[in-house]
């Protein structure tokens, strides 16, 4: 999608919702209005196939482009679907002069506040994390008549520390804006929860983007993943945020917030998660919000997923769904890119035992530098490694040592069999190799006892 | 000493350019070796295309072992050739084992810093408190450190390791360990014997002098404990030596040592007439596949004197007792052993067919002095094999 310009502006959306008395009716009726400058003016046809809850009354939208003189004014009547029925073009109101451009949508709806309110809260968390492309914060008053009374106000406001520059990749936006979902817990708090996280170190981000070539069958599509692991500190219990260990996967389409399709639930399912040292228990699905529930996940960490599928084209009549495939492997990518950035995350529980060891290993490493009295053998050693000989201590060294094994067994994994070399023999070459070293009483020996 | 290898006559004399051994090298070389793969390990790390590099060690096992039937000499031995097995810190089943052979490479290398030497249980203990999770039995200990001798191609003993002083010498010998000190004289150490240290430098350097004839390998140290305490090497002049069992790698050197000095005293093993003690006086005479780098250089010309088939009228028909499962496993290795010459298989063969053993006690049934005039009688006529 080729967005103008003049994006770079921010923009605000402010949802209105207040209650107006409907003396004769036990219904409470209210009335949503949005007003958006989004300097495009949206397309008449995008409200086509609006598909409303039978709460919803009717619709009233004005839209005006910036070259327009006038507002043009229409209302949709949800109950029609024959399509030339459905929208009713109302009188246009003059412009006066002012020189702005946006569209606002104003709905009825009954229902009950409480009932109403929280999706709405959610659609917007949601949509937050995918406006952040188009620069846009957004605010929900909700106030409970037409006097001025409590009104409660929700605001969702794009983090200006982080926020990437308006030529950034769709990708990188959307990566932006889980991470910061992440660190307000789902956007619950204005700013990032400060018990939980020092800093924005403490997330670990694998992205992907994928793509299906437009071919007869389908139009070209793109698959967006982005997988944020945070290791929250264990010490922290002041913050309230629960801590199941669940993992939410949002889902994307076209740029706004939408359910996850049977394609991608599937694909979730088929991913060999057991080779990131992960089992997954189940996939569940809970007032739209879908979760993925681990086995002996430890409570200090937890994995966010997002997919965004959008169309090559846009905009495009075509609803269409991206391949179980590309989906499956958009994921599998994500999950490989975070392995590869990040040592010792996402491995295998055959990775994670060798692991294990890696510590002792690093300690005898570092003893052997350190205990030699050659101090060119320790020279070279520190040379090697990158360390300057003069002030260097042997925590660093061990400690470096550590991290770069681990990483060395992370990408190893990450490697698919065939291009998996044998490594290096410390000295001499295998003339003829044998079966690896089996941890067993030596064959052979005539009398098997302690060899003393 | 009858050549019976048939088709591999030929190969004989070119046996030895495959021949794996460990060199024995002074403190600094060996600690060199070590800081040598310290670097070849991180240079590896760092490189563009950074690994983990594997240890290759070469094998121990039955299949690398080959046979060299001595031609001029009259001493065969086994030795291992230049098969590898590969230890990988990527494959999980290799993993601690590689580890562990990094930790016993860095405690080697202190204590050749430190000058000391150690034997295989001390170090035992001072791996099991650094690293409780590595180590946690002797048996490991021992394998992690022939992992480093196949690895370095140094003898364990380069590697600041002593054999532990488990042999025993007594008799018609004099040793001077130390210059300067009071030579010690085997024959007046009463009836347990003068210990044979761990130290193979130190056995290296003594001096021997001795009037014996004969050097006798005792198989357990109750029966030399016997000989000893009855004197018999005052009736047959003779050195008695044992390992109280499995030979260890100091007794070996020491017997190879005296038979090196006194090249025309013939070596005589005495051993239960059972596989396990034949599988001792040929580990004497061979060396073995577990130390096959070091081993095959303390091989010697031993023969087998007794407990022998040919004996077993002289024993009541109560004391043959039948063969353990273990006696089985050992007899059918050493069958299908290259080196076995063909009296000693029909030895075995007969063990394995009566499916019975005896022990060297069941000799006391003629009296307790009994012994020392069967080893007489069978020397004198000649009957040793």
């Amino acid at each position: 999608m080729i967005l103008p310009s003049h994006l770079f502006r921010v923009i605000s959306l402010s949802l209105l919702l207040y209650r107006k008395l409907n003396l004769s009716s036990s219904l409470n009726w209210y009335d949503l209005s949005t007003v958006a400058d989004t300097g495009i003016g949206s397309n008449l046809g995008e409200f086509q196939d609006l598909r409303c809850p039978r709460e919803l009354n009717g619709a009233k939208i004005w839209v005006a482009g910036f070259s327009d003189d006038e507002v043009f004014c229409y209302h949709i009547n949800l109950d029609e679907y024959i399509s030339n029925k459905r929208i009713k073009r109302q009188p246009s109101q003059p412009k006066s002069g002012a020189n702005f451009s946006g569209t606002e949508v104003s709905l009825s709806v009954s229902g009950s506040m409480d009932l109403l309110v929280p999706p709405i809260i959610t659609f917007f968390q949601k949509v937050c994390l995918l406006f952040r492309i188009l620069n846009v914060t957004m605010d929900l008053m909700v106030k409970p008549g037409a006097s001025p009374g409590i009104q409660t106000q929700y605001v969702f406001v794009v983090n200006a520390d982080e926020t990437p520059c308006f030529t950034a990749s769709n990708l990188q936006q959307l990566t932006s804006g889980l991470k910061d979902y992440v660190l307000r817990h789902g956007n619950c708090l204005d700013m990032m929860c400060d018990h939980c996280f020092s800093d924005r170190e403490h997330l670990k981000v694998g992205s992907v983007t994928a793509c299906h070539d437009e071919n007869r069958k389908r139009p070209g599509g793109t698959m967006e993943v982005v997988i944020v692991i945070s290791d929250l500190l264990e010490t922290t219990r002041q913050c309230s945020r629960s801590r199941d260990g669940k993992t939410e996967v949002l889902y994307f389409d076209n740029f706004s917030p939408s359910p996850i399709p049977q394609v991608a639930l599937s694909a979730l399912q088929k991913i060999d998660w057991k080779s990131y040292g992960l089992i997954l228990a189940s996939v569940n699905e809970q007032d739209g919000h879908v979760f993925l529930e681990w086995e002996n996940f430890p409570s200090y960490v937890q994995i966010h997923i997002a997919l965004h599928w959008y169309h090559n084209k846009y905009p495009t009549r075509q609803k269409t769904e991206p391949g179980i495939n590309l989906v499956k492997n958009g994921i599998k990518s994500a999950l490989d890119n975070l392995k590869a950035k990040h040592e010792g995350f996402l491995l295998s529980s055959h990775a994670r035992k060798i692991c294990s060891y890696v510590p002792d290993l690093a300690r005898s490493l570092a003893g052997l530098i350190f205990s030699s009295t050659d101090i060119d053998f320790q020279g070279d050693c520190l040379s090697v490694l990158g360390f300057q000989p003069q002030e260097v201590e042997r925590e660093a060294v061990e400690d470096y040592i550590q991290r770069k094994i681990v990483a060395v067994i992370g990408m190893n994994e990450s490697k698919t069999q065939k291009d998996q070399e044998a490594a290096p023999f410390l000295f001499f070459e295998g003339e003829s190799e044998t079966s690896y070293f089996e941890d067993e009483e030596i064959e052979g020996e005539y009398y098997p006892s302690s060899l003393e | 000493m009858e050549d019976d290898s048939g088709g591999l006559s030929s190969m004989k004399f070119f046996s030895d350019q495959n021949t794996s051994y460990a060199d024995i090298l002074p403190p600094h070389e060996a600690r060199a070796r070590i800081e040598v793969s310290v670097l070849n390990l991180l240079r590896a790390l760092k490189s563009p295309d950074p690994s983990i590099s594997d240890l290759s060690l070469i094998n121990r096992k039955r299949s690398n072992s080959c046979v060299n039937q001595g031609v001029l000499t009259d001493v065969s031995y086994v030795f291992l050739s230049s098969s590898f097995t590969k230890s990988s810190l990527t494959n999980a089943k290799t993993a601690k084992a590689f580890v562990r052979v990094w930790k016993v490479m860095e405690m080697c290398f202190q204590i050749l810093l430190q000058e000391k030497r150690v034997t295989q249980r001390e170090l035992f203990y001072k791996l099991l408190c650094d690293s409780p999770d590595l180590f946690s039995s002797q048996i490991e200990v021992n394998r992690s450190v022939q992992d480093v001798v196949a690895l370095l191609r140094c003898s364990r003993y380069s590697l600041g390791i002593m054999a532990s002083t488990r042999g025993l010498v007594a008799g018609r010998l004099s040793l001077q360990q130390e210059p300067g000190k009071e030579p010690v004289d085997c024959s007046a150490c009463g009836s347990s014997g003068f210990a044979i240290s761990g130290d193979l430098n130190l056995l290296d350097n003594t001096i021997m002098t001795s009037d014996a004839r004969y050097i006798i390998l005792v198989e357990k140290h109750a029966i030399f404990h016997r000989l000893v305490e009855d004197r018999v090497f005052n009736h047959i002049p003779c050195v008695f030596i044992t390992a109280k069992g499995y030979p260890d790698i100091a007794t070996r050197f020491f017997l190879h040592r005296i038979s090196k000095t006194f090249p025309d005293l013939p070596i005589l093993a005495l051993v239960d007439w059972n596989p396990a003690g034949l599988a001792i006086l040929c580990t004497f005479k061979f060396g073995s596949i577990g130390m096959g780098l070091e081993a095959y250089r303390y091989a010697c010309n031993v023969k087998w004197i007794g407990l022998r088939g040919d004996d077993l009228s002289l024993i009541p028909e109560e004391s043959l007792v039948p063969l353990k499962a273990k006696d089985s496993q050992i007899a059918k290795s050493l069958l299908s052993s290259k080196i076995l010459q063909e009296n000693y298989r029909e030895e075995l063969s007969l063990m394995v067919e009566t499916g019975k053993r005896a022990e060297i006690e069941a000799l006391y049934c003629h009296g307790y002095n009994y012994l020392g005039k069967y080893i007489a009688t069978k020397i004198v006529q000649g009957k040793y094999i």
